[in-house]
């Protein structure tokens, strides 16, 4: 069996039907197999991105033997190989992190390990697949997995963010089918190659209507303003490794399809503008948002906003570079939001309520912990030594280049709002008063591990920004080129 | 004011909706012209009765052509009980009954139940045999016999289905649809491909991996919406 991009949803969904079974013999098992699933798949990694690195080609791959238009494909390039890759690494770190989670009771580890497992294919789904429809089926799937585990704790609140999340994320499906159901009418197929070689036969008015479809049903995935209504709610609601997941994962995969439809499926140039204009609106409101907030989950969520509204300008000014700059930032902000949710997770478990006001001075109880939350906070803004600086750089840049200086004028200036409460969060962690509560719930060794290795990536990027930079050309320039892509998914039926 | 701006938001999305729909000539021939193979549609038409040797085109369609998609329908369903599962869980306290109905049915129904619970069964199992013959299948067929322990449910108070027996059957069948699709892999061809030979057209063993996966797909749709309808009626509030 050689090495294929089908194993990333092959071989979880077969852990994840063998699971319940395996339950069955030994309770530890359902915590292992995740686990070597998510390694061996890291290792798939590997072997693709060096494959594609070198013929610089991308692999795709036919299912169920029918060529390109008539069945359904996976496409593996240097852009999409660059975002799974992410995805998995992230996935196996928050393994790692939440490999003690529910050690009391055993049935419920069951299902969050299955639901998490399955979350991870979903995203990575979304991703691979080169057809539509398929990828509305992966959103699904992405969908129930994150329903469920935001109403996990099945408390009040939780129960609310989860209800809250159900019917946002249904209309989001049912506008998304709308605009799938409408698009082959127009041209009768699916696949996203051929879809976007018979684009321009399509009437303007039925094109913007289809594309409005899609912006509303994915714009609520990418936490799109102003349908992010539900995302505060199911961060902070959610157990903490899923709030990680959300932010490294599924709002990756939202962005991803978004930026396909616009950049592959459609040729529409307003589009362009449209994601700068809600990228603002995103951003701003948002870092406004997290400002105000007292609850340390909800405002690293309103965070995670603003910073999807920054990636959604950046891919809005649509030069190479600005492209570059939000690849980077989206692999920033899986990296460093992650650790953050973390690190900030030990700190509501340690103080009585989930306010910001109720950590001080826990820094100096964990002085690693708010060292690790520190690194994370300085990154996201944007400091020097840390990866974030590169990213908020490039984009800079790229929107001077195209003299956009308003839109540069904007983003220094949120990037202050930003200084600003994630600095309020750090001063009191350390300078705040303590409180003489000494209830101390010590992060597990997988913990500790997970989130130092990810601060090392931080400073490791910060420090060495030409690691990953060259892997993030390449999928750029890999997106940029839309007649590559229809011309190696088609050329392999003919 | 509020109520004025939706009622007007609602009214201009409906007509730009209502319009783009009423370009589109339903009825119609949606397929293209069958001799120019310029949509898949036509292609499937054209091509799945010699390909394939199955008289069900939607089935070959579902299960073949875009036999991935079924397989994340199928994970979707899987999915949904599973969390249904973990928002419902409830450590049982010892002495405690399953069941919280309390009056038995009437005799009518429960002597209908016992008559006509294994005819349902035989038609579910029926349909999704036959899915790649006759319209059905997998789906249709689990549905079928979901709602033969629907009925058996309700009928009896204390009518109870292993929780243990669903978990087997649903693993199973879903396991066997993933092995069929790596089965494919392993043989040098692609992820689900129809690697048996496809038989004549109209015989109940014909269509390769078609019936197959179609029966794993009917189990264990059968298998879950049971355990969906078992959790559900196990449920009960804290008074």
């Amino acid at each position: 069996m050689v090495i294929s991009p089908v194993h990333y949803i092959a071989l979880p969904l077969l852990a994840a039907f063998l699971m319940p079974l395996l339950a069955k013999v030994n309770r530890e098992l359902v915590r292992i197999i995740p686990g070597v699933v998510l390694t061996y798949l890291l290792f798939v990694s590997v072997v693709l991105m060096q494959r594609v690195t070198e013929t610089g080609q991308p692999i795709i791959e036919t299912l169920a033997g029918w060529q390109a238009p008539w069945g359904i494909n996976l496409v593996f390039s240097q852009f999409t190989g660059f975002l799974v890759s992410l995805m998995v690494f992230m996935a196996t770190l928050i393994w790692i992190f939440s490999y003690r989670f529910k050690k009391v009771d055993n049935e419920p580890a069951l299902k969050y390990y299955i639901l998490f497992m399955m979350l991870v294919t979903g995203s990575v789904g979304v991703v691979l697949t080169g057809d539509i429809f398929n990828m509305f089926v992966f959103m699904e799937i992405t969908a129930i997995a994150s329903y469920s585990l935001t109403s996990f704790y099945r408390d009040r609140d939780g129960a609310e963010a989860g209800f809250k999340y159900l019917l946002i994320g249904s209309l989001a499906s049912t506008f998304m089918l709308l605009a799938i159901l409408l698009l082959y009418t127009q041209v009768g197929t699916l696949n996203m190659a051929m879809i976007a070689e018979r684009m321009h036969t399509v009437p303007v008015g039925m094109k913007v209507t289809i594309l409005i479809l899609f912006l509303t049903g994915l714009g609520i995935e990418a936490e799109m303003f102003p349908l992010n209504g539900w995302a505060p709610d199911a961060y902070s609601q959610a157990p903490s490794p899923v709030g990680a997941t959300f932010a490294a994962l599924v709002v990756k995969a939202g962005v991803y399809s978004l930026i396909r439809v616009i950049f592959t499926l459609f040729d529409i140039q307003g589009a362009y503008q449209y994601l700068i204009i809600m990228g603002i609106i995103t951003l701003i409101i948002a870092e406004f948002a997290a400002m105000k907030q007292t609850n340390l989950k909800r405002m690293l969520a309103y965070s995670s906003i603003g910073q999807m509204g920054f990636v959604l300008i950046a891919f809005g000014i649509g030069t190479k570079e600005a492209v570059f700059g939000a690849l980077f930032l989206m692999f920033n902000h899986a990296i460093i939001k992650s650790l953050l949710f973390m690190s900030g997770s030990f700190f509501v478990y340690n103080s009585t309520s989930k306010d910001i006001n109720g950590m001080s001075g826990i820094g100096k109880k964990f002085p690693y912990m708010g060292f690790l939350f520190s690194i994370g906070a300085f990154a996201i803004v944007g400091l020097p030594p840390f990866s974030g600086f590169w990213s908020k750089l490039y984009i800079l840049i790229a929107a001077a280049d195209e003299s956009m200086l308003a839109l540069v004028a904007i983003i220094l200036l949120v990037s202050i709002v930003e200084i600003v409460y994630y600095f309020r969060v750090v001063a009191k962690l350390y300078f705040g008063k303590p409180t003489d509560k000494e209830v101390v719930h010590k992060p597990t060794f997988g913990g500790y591990f997970s989130m130092t290795v990810l601060a090392v990536v931080i400073l490791l990027v910060g420090f060495y920004p030409d690691i990953i930079t060259g892997f993030i050309h390449r999928a750029a320039d890999t997106l940029l080129d839309k007649g590559a892509y229809i011309s190696n998914v088609l050329s392999m039926g003919h | 004011m509020k109520r004025a701006f939706i009622l007007l938001l609602l009214v201009v999305v409906g007509w730009v909706l209502a319009d783009t729909f009423s370009q589109i000539n339903f009825g119609e021939s949606r397929m293209g012209d069958i001799k120019q193979q310029e949509t898949v549609g036509a292609y499937y038409l054209n091509n799945t009765v010699e390909k394939l040797s199955v008289a069900n085109v939607v089935t070959a369609i579902v299960v073949n052509y875009r036999g991935f998609d079924t397989l994340g329908e199928v994970t979707v369903l899987f999915l949904a009980a599973s969390g249904l599962a973990s928002i419902l869980y409830r450590r049982k306290k010892r002495g405690e009954h399953d069941v919280m109905i309390l009056k038995n049915s009437s005799q009518l129904l429960q002597t209908g139940a016992k008559l006509i619970f294994p005819a349902i069964l035989v038609l579910g199992a029926y349909v999704f045999i036959h899915g790649h013959l006759t319209p059905g299948g997998g789906f249709q067929g689990g549905a079928i016999i979901a709602s033969g322990f629907l009925l058996m449910f309700m009928a009896y108070k204390d009518y109870h289905v292993s929780h243990n027996v669903l978990t087997w059957v649903e693993s199973i069948a879903g396991i066997l649809f993933v092995s069929v699709g790596i089965w494919g892999l392993i043989s040098g061809a692609t992820f689900l491909e129809n690697i048996l030979g496809t038989g004549t057209l109209n015989d109940l063993v014909s269509g390769g991996i078609i019936p197959l996966i179609y029966i794993a797909v009917g189990f264990k749709v059968a298998a879950e919406l049971t355990g969906v309808l078992e959790t559900l009626l196990n449920f009960k509030t804290e008074k």
